[in-house]
C-alpha cells in the first residue's frame, strides 16, 4: 500500500485502528520475519496537513530518538535511551507522521546480510527461506509487509538499495549530504546517507521533498536546491541517455530481464547505449570499499566503552571495564572489521592501504564522471539474481565476489544519487533495476526512475 | 597475518577474540591484502590524488554561540553507575 492508499483507509477506518492494525501485523510477523527492534504501543494524532500527516512509517534503529530504544541492534548498545532526536525523526514529526517502530539491522549497519542484529535474524516477507539482506533490514521487511507504505534507512554501501530489491519495492540513496546525517549512528563518515524505501517512486520523492535540506548540525549537509521532487517526476524523459556498463552486465544472471527493461527505457524516448569500464578497476572496488569503511568504521565507534552508556562489563579498573565491555558486547564481524581499519590506518600500512584505497576511489569517481559527462544516468541491475537462500549468506570477506554485486557501492564513492526499482520476478522473488545520476540530480534520477516503473508495472513479467 | 600482529591489534583497540574468529580473520586478511597488492600495481596509482569526499563540498561553522544542548541527567541517564552528578569508575591512582 502507498501513502494515498493508506491515507484512504485512515480516512475510512480512523488512524487509531490502522495504527492499531499495522502493530499488529508487525507483531505477528515478528517470530517469522524480526523486522523490529521496537515497536510503538502508542501514538499522537496530528493536525499537521503534510502529505504523511498521521501516515505510519518505520525508522531504523541507528537513528535517535529521544526517550525511545536505540540499539542499532548491537549488544553494546541494547539498553540506549537517546537525549536528542536525528535530523530526519525531527522533521518527520514535525510533518506528524507516525513513528510505527525502530527497525533491525546488521549490527551498527556494519553488515549486508540481515543476519547480524542482536535480537537474530530479519527474514524475507516474501519467502521468509530466503534473505532481505542488508544493513536497512528491517525497514525493508516492514515496507514489503505493507505496515507502513515509507521507512528510513541508511546506505553506506548498499545497505538501502539491495534490501530494497530483494524486498521488491523502491529503495533510493540521494546525493551525499542531501539529506541531514545529524542523530544517524556514523558508520563511514564519507560514505554514509539517509536512504529512503517505499513501495512506489511518488512516495520516495514525496519523503525526500520533506527529509531534504540544509542542517546547522550537519557540516557536510548540502544546500537546498529549492526543487519539489514531487513536482518533476512527471517530466518527459524523452531524449535522455542511459548507459550501461558493459563489464557488470556481464555477470548478470537475468539477462534477457534486463534486456526488456533497456527495450521499456527505450519505448519512453531514452536511448541506451553500451560503455566500457576496466574491469581491473571495476574489481578493485570490493576492496577498496572494504578498506575505506573498516578505517572509518573503527574511529568512529571508539566512543562504545560501556562507562557513558551501553553494558558495562566487570573490570577492576576503568581500562578493564572497557576492556571487558568491548569483548562482550561487540559481535566477531564488528570486531574483525574494526581490527581491519585498524590495521590499514597504521603508520606503515597507510601508504600500501589506506591511501591506495582512497585513490582508487578517486579513480573510479573520475571515470563514472566521465560516463556522466555524455550520459544523463547509468543504469544497471541491481543484484545478480534473486535474493538468495539464508544459509548462503555469509559475513565473510573472500575470493567469491562479482563486480556486479559490489557496484553499488560506487555511488557511495562518488556521492552519487542512486534508485532500485522493482522490475520484474524470477521464481516468484523480485529483481530490481537500479539508475544512477551525476551529483546533485536527485530530481533527474527520481524522474527516470518514476517513468520506468510506471512502465514495467504496466508490462508481462518475462 | 600471525595470530599475534591480529591479537595486538585487537588488544589496542580494547577488546578480544576467541581462536577461531582470528583464524577467520588471518583468512579475510589474507584475501584483502591480495586484492590491496593488484591495486599497488596499477598503472600511475602513484600520482593519483587519494579522494577522502564524494566530492568538493562548501563547509560552514555554527555561529560559536552557546547553547543547551543536553542537560546534566540527560548526560548521565545512560551511565550504569554513578554519584550525584558524576560517574562512578573504579580507581584509577592508588592510595
Amino acid at each position: 500500500m502507498n501513502i494515498e492508499e493508506f491515507r484512504k483507509k485512515i480516512d475510512e477506518n480512523g488512524i487509531k485502528e490502522v495504527f492499531n492494525e499495522s502493530v499488529k501485523i508487525s507483531k505477528e510477523r515478528q517470530k517469522d520475519v524480526n523486522a523490529f527492534v521496537t515497536i510503538m504501543d502508542s501514538f499522537e494524532k496530528s493536525s499537521s496537513l503534510s502529505k504523511i500527516s498521521n501516515i505510519p512509517y518505520a525508522l531504523k534503529d541507528n537513528f535517535s530518538t529521544k526517550g525511545i530504544l536505540t540499539t542499532a541492534s548491537s549488544n553494546m548498545l541494547k539498553d540506549y535511551i537517546p537525549v536528542y532526536d536525528s535530523t530526519v525523526y525531527k522533521k518527520l514529526k514535525e510533518s506528524g507522521a507516525i513513528l510505527l517502530g525502530k527497525t533491525t539491522l546488521d549490527e551498527l549497519a556494519m553488515g549486508g546480510t540481515g543476519t547480524t542484529g542482536h535480537t537474530g535474524i530479519v527474514r524475507n516477507p516474501i519467502d521468509t527461506t530466503r534473505s532481505i539482506s542488508g544493513s536497512s533490514s528491517g525497514s525493508a521487511a516492514a515496507v514489503r509487509m505493507g505496515v507502513c507504505p515509507f521507512a528510513i534507512g541508511s546506505d553506506t554501501g548498499d545497505s538501502v538499495r539491495k534490501p530494497a530489491s530483494y524486498a521488491g519495492i523502491v529503495g533510493f540513496k540521494p546525493t551525499y549530504g542531501r539529506i541531514s546525517r545529524f542523530g544517524l549512528f556514523a558508520f563511514a563518515s564519507s560514505l554514509d546517507t539517509v536512504g529512503i524505501m517505499a513501495t512506489s517512486v511518488k512516495d520516495v520523492a514525496i519523503v525526500t521533498d520533506i527529509l531534504k535540506g540544509k542542517d546547522e548540525n550537519d557540516m557536510t549537509s548540502l544546500d537546498n536546491d529549492d526543487e519539489i521532487y514531487e513536482n518533476l517526476i512527471e517530466k518527459d524523459v524523452k531524449g535522455l541517455k542511459l548507459a550501461y556498463i558493459e563489464e557488470i552486465c556481464d555477470e548478470d544472471n537475468n539477462k534477457e530481464i534486463f534486456n526488456k527493461i533497456i527495450t521499456s527505457c527505450e519505448t519512453l524516448g531514452m536511448t541506451v547505449e553500451k560503455v566500457n569500464m576496466d574491469k581491473k578497476l571495476l574489481e578493485a572496488v570490493f576492496a577498496a570499499y572494504r578498506t575505506i569503511s573498516c578505517a572509518e568504521t573503527t574511529s568512529n565507534n571508539a566512543n562504545l566503552s560501556g562507562i557513558l552508556f551501553g553494558p558495562r562489563a566487570k573490570g577492576s579498573t576503568p581500562d578493564e571495564i572497557i576492556f571487558n565491555s568491548r569483548t562482550e558486547g561487540f559481535s566477531e564481524l564488528i570486531k574483525r572489521r574494526f581490527i581491519m581499519g585498524s590495521y590499514v590506518l597504521r603508520r606503515e600500512n597507510q601508504e600500501k592501504l589506506y591511501l591506495n584505497a582512497c585513490k582508487i576511489r578517486r579513480l573510479i569517481v573520475d571515470k563514472t564522471n566521465e560516463i556522466f559527462n555524455k550520459y544523463d544516468a547509468i543504469i544497471l541491475p541491481t543484484t545478480k539474481d534473486i535474493a538468495p537462500k539464508l544459509e548462503q549468506e555469509k559475513e565473510i570477506i573472500n575470493d567469491k565476489f562479482s563486480v556486479l554485486e559490489n557496484h553499488l557501492d560506487i555511488a557511495n564513492f562518488g556521492g552519487y544519487p542512486s534508485i532500485t526499482i522493482p522490475s520484474f520476478e524470477k521464481d516468484g522473488m523480485p529483481l530490481g533495476v537500479s539508475i544512477m545520476c551525476n551529483i546533485k540530480k536527485d530530481a533527474l534520477t527520481l524522474n527516470i526512475a518514476h517513468k520506468l516503473f510506471e512502465k514495467l508495472r504496466g508490462e508481462e513479467n518475462v | 597475518m600471525d595470530k599475534k600482529t591480529l591479537k595486538e591489534l585487537a588488544n589496542n583497540l580494547m577488546f578480544d577474540m576467541k581462536e577461531e574468529e582470528y583464524e577467520t580473520l588471518s583468512k579475510e586478511f589474507e584475501f584483502l591484502l591480495k586484492e590491496m597488492d593488484k591495486i599497488s600495481e596499477f598503472e600511475g596509482i602513484k600520482d593519483v590524488e587519494p579522494l577522502f569526499h564524494p566530492f568538493e563540498i562548501k563547509t560552514s561553522l555554527r555561529e560559536d554561540e552557546a547553547k543547551n544542548f543536553i542537560t546534566t541527567e540527560e548526560a548521565l541517564l545512560n551511565v550504569k553507575e554513578k554519584i550525584g552528578n558524576e560517574i562512578k569508575v573504579p580507581k584509577v591512582v592508588g592510595e
